[in-house]
């Protein structure tokens, strides 16, 4: 490994993030803000989703001993110091059958119903380009989305235009570029530009003083709603399929004129000084932890308590010549031999460093009578396990207390033979994960899609 | 095993492995098909109901049956006699036959004779069969996706925006991103229109409370771009690096432009040993000139200097004096200067001083995979220092908004022209609306828009006003979105033409991804453009502006795949040459290339052979040329047959490669698609992974590899006949560079087509292969720009249609604007069928 100043240049951690920051913050000193009604008894409920692309090396990732005590994989060891706050569940499936049944397009069809539960469709069927279902993430933002100003973020670390052209064949890119659904026919975009998130976050005034951000607050108010009035008009003699766009783009009117209301309630609050990120910075680790640093942000300033994050889009083909790992992600993951799994565990591992490095500035910043991470409930893993893309026996983590509600330092195995479930295709599906989060979250659901009843974690 | 149990084991195997079979190599597999061909139908095709009857029952219902129902086709009971009842199979079938995908390899054929009759003869009942019947497809409302609101704002407002800075990406469909059905609306694209309406009303009319923030920017040099020449035709001559941006001055005012020159791995500024001399213009006036380097105190780090730095104070070096110079000498690059309002070219870079060594010339040295200890000092690359990033800060000291384009654009009069205000006020706000929606303004269009020009004005005055109004233009759903209303229509099914300002809309959306402009809206509100010859005039003055040049940035960059140049990553290890200057020069060659050809209205075909392209000195190396010289393009002929149209650009030979190894799949994969149109079926799940190079003592090539991949049946049903096409493209390596041995074995370039009839050896004679097919080739241009025009996907009923804008442009050589023409005259261009 290439040690440079930059590991321990405090300067470049600054001119990565922008002008310049508050350095208590970096420190993590500042105690999150969270909403009126907190009190140690009832801490804020909070849910995180962080997805890697194109699988794992699965038998480098799966502790090779299960229960309590466990111990760490290759791929899982940066994890190590937040054992207390880890769940890993191994073996669990989503619905084979399903997947299986139309030959193509595993990437983008996993990475779908990683969260939704559903089967997406091909081009053309029913009248849209695309058809899933709600993803968790967002059944958790209607609830927990009420009190805060942002209902959800969705963030990536791989910009949807290099993938431009075609994905996976009969599929829309979509299906690849995010794994958050508002509702079937309403799949969210992934932001990837730091500064672009820091917008949405404070607004595009360049700054947070009050009086400012009430004014455009109030303009916008007024505009938006002119356009709703005048989309009514519009929409009137329009058949179906065509009243379905302005649908949606009266949805997102009225979505935005909740969030200017809730923001107007909560203009005065403090918000931690923070300047504007320049852009998308030069290394991955780099924009990694800058992105990871704007969610702590976020869930720190209560601007959301849902955020999904995906550390490349499904698919990707990005390299880590920094790491040693020059040859391409996704066609890493097709080659059989002992150098290409080399490289493939250190994407791996790299990734799981960037997302200690999450654990870390969670741990750090206090919350309630606890910090973020004993209260939050995340996701770390992907929707399909590895280079054969199989659906089944997927890395999943659970990291974070989830408020007392998640047993941290256990291992789980599901399925008859977790440690060798290359070609087992029964199992416990994915689904019944969500159900049981869901309910830790306050949210009952009867079924998701394939589930087949509650995951006893 | 019972002769039907025997079909239906053959046809599951067929299923199961995929269906994509154009080409095999296998030679035992031809001399099965050889000794199998029947009797029937070993000669001609007769055109006729009988012979098709004869023939799938020869050679296709063993599988397609009522009982099997392989692939969801049921030949045998499917009607010949008339074909038009199920046309949406019978295309099936046909479009089955264009990729010589069935009968899959090891099942009797006809002979080619008789197989390409009976395709001929199908598309003919087919399109005789459509005649009778109008269905032009319906494309629902559809939302203007990134390049086209980026455009419409420039049409609208003489405004130049950074559109991707704006708005978020869109996603793609069939290929394109300007599809209805997949451009959808969330929040955060509501709020980012919000938010550009804001800063574009406010650019636009030079709202003069705009301060420094608003649009600073930091334009940043890519690492790996290498700064040894001029950069850019932009830059002054006798320049050396550095960089040239069109910025966007939002005020008369002054401006901080701030210099940061590039850092080494170990944050230290590189090559500062010796003084240079930096020069910074605004419009080709030099605003500043500076001096830095060689001044450095103390005692410099050592050359194996491994990054665990110990301040001053410590008895080690580097000193602290040293240290801060090389990290901090270019905090002096700042200028303050005025400038006035508009966008003006900014460029800085520094004067050329460099020389060339005597004796023999070293190669470059490879960067970020080169070890650290020896690169303290000076950029592992061989050259002098270069600029990270230029930063434009301001207005300060504002003195007023300016003469922009902008403003001429937008204030036909202005407060002072005349008593009335409010009348003035009107005047413009009709004259962007009508612009903006795309129609006639009505007055109810105007009273939405007057309490916020009063507002506005309240606030600020007129120019305020003006602002407001602009801003609640610009997130109208009538601006955002192209919206066709319903009409009643005289024919059997329904379909009727759209109105003339509908099609005006569809014309430049898809000429130029922006909205109509004047003349096109008045011919338009006057009902003329339904007249064909009309129509025809004005697609040629279109066509003829410079506005078509978004067929080659939407169109032709997405088609081609050429958009992924910018996501390519070359093993540094194996590719040290590859920098930032050639991903731009492959971008460029091609786009220039395709922006000849349509300029020049050359026939489509020449694409796949011309016998030119443009290249600059980087490119020229690369490929192997010599005697071009400086960083200009210029248009050379090839003097070999190595290159030839576009399989021989660097551009779309990287696109489809690894990072670290050529992929004869994915080469393949892009021919079928791009060119014979004709895509492989997606690989089904659970692929076995293909296997790694071989130990150091043998080493083994891409080609070996994939030989052993397809021993496997599963693979071998897919890629037996797609990786020749691949193969024969095995002669450049994974960045497009010539090569004729792959790590020290020969590069065997040779694959033979499906009918073992046409063997071909590189990319020459691969060239003569795809020639051969330039009908289906123009079918395939046909289809993706009719895709792209509508922005739907094709459906069974568009088939006839493509074939006939083929057929027609046949006429006139297939040139561009005869396919271009034909596209719009054709009914699911001019016509709409209503919500069923």
């Amino acid at each position: 490994m290439i040690i440079t100043r930059k590991a321990l240049s405090r300067r470049t951690v600054l001119r990565g993030i922008g002008a310049t920051v508050a350095l208590p913050l970096l420190d993590g000193m500042i105690p999150a803000l969270t909403a009126l009604g907190q009190t140690p008894a009832r801490p804020v409920k909070r849910f995180g989703v962080v997805y890697v692309p194109n699988g794992v090396v699965i038998d480098r990732w799966t502790p090779a001993t299960a229960g309590t005590g466990f111990e760490f994989s290759p791929i899982l060891k940066p994890l190590e110091p937040y054992r207390q706050q880890l769940l890993v569940l191994t073996g669990l499936t989503q619905n084979v059958d399903g997947l299986t049944a139309q030959s193509g397009a595993v990437h983008g069809r996993c990475a779908t119903k990683f969260l939704t539960g559903a089967i997406p469709r091909p081009f053309g069927q029913e009248g849209s380009d695309f058809l899933a279902d709600i993803s968790i993430d967002q059944l958790v933002a209607r609830e927990l989305g009420r009190q805060t100003q942002l209902g959800s973020l969705e963030l990536s670390l791989e910009s949807g235009d290099k993938g431009a052209g075609t994905c996976d064949g009969g599929y829309s890119c979509t299906y690849s570029h995010t794994i958050a659904w508002r509702g079937p026919r309403t799949p969210l975009p992934m932001e990837h530009n730091p500064r672009v998130v820091f917008e949405r976050m404070f607004g595009d005034g360049g700054s947070t003083d009050p009086s400012a951000r009430r004014e455009r607050m109030q303009r916008n108010a007024s505009l938006l709603d002119s356009v709703r009035e005048k989309v009514t008009d519009l929409r009137l003699g329009l058949g179906p399929s065509d009243a379905r766009k302005l649908s949606e783009y009266l949805d997102a009117v009225r979505d935005i004129e909740r969030r200017i209301q809730r923001a107007e309630e909560q203009v005065d609050r403090e918000l931690p000084a923070y300047d504007q990120p320049a852009g998308v910075p030069g290394t991955f680790a780099e924009h990694a932890r800058l992105m990871f640093d704007l969610q702590v942000l976020a869930y720190q300033s209560d601007l959301t308590r849902v955020i999904t994050f995906m550390v490349g889009r499904e698919f990707s083909s990005r390299t880590y010549p920094e790491v040693g790992a020059p040859g391409g992600h996704h066609p890493l993951s097709h080659e059989d031999s002992a150098a290409s799994r080399e490289q493939l565990s250190r994407i791996n591992i790299h990734h799981a460093e960037q997302f200690a490095y999450y654990l870390q500035r969670l741990d750090a910043t206090p919350d309630g009578d606890g910090s973020l991470l004993d209260h939050l409930i995340l996701y770390y893993g992907a929707g399909m396990a590895e280079g054969d893309h199989q659906p089944w026996n997927l890395p999943i983590v659970i990291a974070g207390g989830g408020a007392g509600q998640v047993t941290g330092d256990r291992h789980l195995r599901f399925g008859s033979d977790s440690t060798a479930t290359r070609s087992l295709k029964g199992g416990t599906p994915l689904a019944n994960l969500h159900l049981s989060v869901l309910e830790k979250l306050g949210i009952r659901m009867g079924a998701i899609h394939d589930s087949t009843g509650r995951l006893d974690i | 095993m019972g002769s039907m149990a025997r079909a239906v084991a053959i046809c599951l195997a067929v299923l199961i492995g995929g269906s994509g079979v154009l080409l095999t190599r296998d030679a035992r597999l031809h001399a099965q098909t050889a000794t199998t061909t029947p009797h029937s139908l070993s000669t001609a095709f007769a055109s006729d109901e009988t012979a098709a009857r004869t023939l799938l029952d020869e050679y296709c219902v063993t599988c397609h049956n009522q009982r099997l129902l392989t692939g969801g086709l049921a030949l045998d009971t499917l009607e010949v006699s008339n074909v038009g009842e199920a046309a949406e199979q019978w295309e099936k079938v046909v479009q089955k036959l264009r990729g010589d995908m069935m009968p899959p390899p090891g099942r009797p054929r006809p002979v080619r004779q008789a197989y390409d009759g009976f395709r001929a003869w199908l598309e003919a009942e087919l399109d005789r069969a459509a005649e009778g019947t109008l269905e032009p497809g319906r494309v629902p409302t559809h939302r203007l996706n990134r390049a086209e609101y980026t455009n419409a704002i420039r049409d609208l407002l003489r405004l130049d925006i950074d559109g991707q800075a704006l708005l978020p990406a869109d996603d793609t469909g069939h290929g394109f991103d300007n599809l209805a059905g997949t451009l959808a609306v969330s929040p955060v694209l509501m709020e980012r229109y919000l938010s550009a309406a804001q800063r574009i009303s406010r650019l636009a009319v030079g709202d003069e409370t705009i301060g420094p923030g608003f649009t600073s920017r930091t334009y940043v040099v890519p690492m790996n771009m290498t700064q040894n020449d001029r950069m850019s035709e932009d830059l002054p001559f006798g320049s050396r690096g550095g960089i040239a941006v069109h910025h966007r001055f939002p005020l008369d005012g002054e401006y901080i432009l701030r210099i940061r020159l590039k850092r080494s791995v170990y944050e230290y500024i590189v090559n500062l040993d010796e003084a240079h001399e930096l020069e910074v213009r605004i419009d080709g006036q030099r605003v500043a000139q500076f001096r830095v380097g060689g001044e450095a105190p103390g005692k410099p780090a050592p050359v194996s200097f491994s990054g665990t730095f110990v301040a001053a104070g410590d008895a080690g070096f580097p000193s602290q004096a040293w240290d801060d110079y090389r990290t901090g000498a270019d905090a002096q690059l700042v200028v303050r200067v005025p400038a006035r309002a508009g966008t003006r070219l900014v460029t800085a870079s520094f004067r050329d001083r460099s020389w060339e060594q005597e004796g023999v010339r070293q190669p470059p040295l490879r960067e970020y995979g080169a070890t650290v200890t020896e690169t303290t000092d000076t950029s592992p690359r061989s050259e002098g220092p270069g600029l990270e990033s230029l930063a434009i800060d301001g207005p300060y000291a504002v003195t007023g908004p300016g003469t922009t384009p902008s403003r001429d654009r937008i204030f036909l009069c202005g407060p002072t022209d005349t008593a009335d205000q409010l009348a003035c006020a009107k005047s413009i706000l009709s004259a962007v609306t009508r612009r903006a929606y795309r129609r006639p303004v009505t007055d109810v269009d105007i009273a939405s828009l007057l309490p916020f020009y009063e507002s506005g004005y309240a606030a600020s005055g007129f120019d305020g006003g003006i602002q407001s109004a602009l801003e609640r233009i610009l997130i109208d759903p009538e601006f955002l979105f192209r919206i066709e209303r319903d009409r009643a229509s005289g024919t059997a099914g329904g379909a009727y033409a759209v109105s003339d300002l509908e099609l005006a809309s569809r014309l430049s959306f898809f000429l130029w991804s922006s909205i109509p402009d004047d003349e096109l809206l008045d011919i338009a509100t006057r009902g003329l453009l339904s007249d064909v010859e009309v129509l025809e005039q004005q697609v040629r003055r279109m066509l003829g502006d410079a506005r078509s040049r978004s067929l080659v940035d939407n169109f032709a960059s997405q088609w081609l795949s050429l958009r992924r140049v910018a996501g390519i990553t070359p093993d540094p290890n194996l590719f040290p040459d590859f920098d930032e200057n050639l991903r731009e020069a492959f971008r460029q060659e091609t786009e220039l290339f395709m922006e000849s050809q349509l300029a020049e209205d050359a026939s489509v075909v020449e694409l796949l052979d011309a016998d030119y392209t443009f290249v600059n000195e980087r490119l020229a190396r690369h490929y192997g040329m010599s005697g071009v010289v400086g960083n200009r393009f210029r248009r050379v002929r090839f003097e070999d047959d190595r290159r030839g149209g576009l399989l021989g650009h660097g551009s779309i030979l990287a696109v489809t490669s690894y990072g670290n190894r050529t992929s004869p799949v994915l080469r393949a994969k892009w021919v079928l698609e791009t060119v014979l149109g004709t895509p492989p079926p997606p690989p089904p799940p659970d692929i076995p992974p293909l296997p790694g190079p071989g130990p150091a003592d043998e080493p083994r090539t891409v080609r070996e590899r994939l030989a052993q991949h397809r021993q496997s049946s599963v693979c071998a049903a897919c890629h037996a006949p797609m990786d020749p096409l691949g193969f024969a493209l095995e002669n450049f390596d994974a960045i497009g560079r010539w090569r004729t041995t792959d790590e020290t074995i020969p590069v065997d370039a040779s694959a033979t087509l499906a009918d073992g009839t046409t063997r071909f050896d590189g990319p020459a004679e691969l060239r003569d292969v795809l020639r051969a097919r330039a009908p289906q080739f123009v079918e395939t241009v046909t289809e993706k720009l009719l895709t792209y025009a509508l922005g739907r996907g094709l459906e069974h009923y568009d088939r006839p249609v493509v074939r006939g804008i083929a057929r027609a442009a046949a006429a006139n050589d297939y040139r561009w604007s005869s396919l271009l023409l034909e596209v719009v005259k054709s009914p699911p261009f001019r016509m709409r069928r209503p919500e069923s």
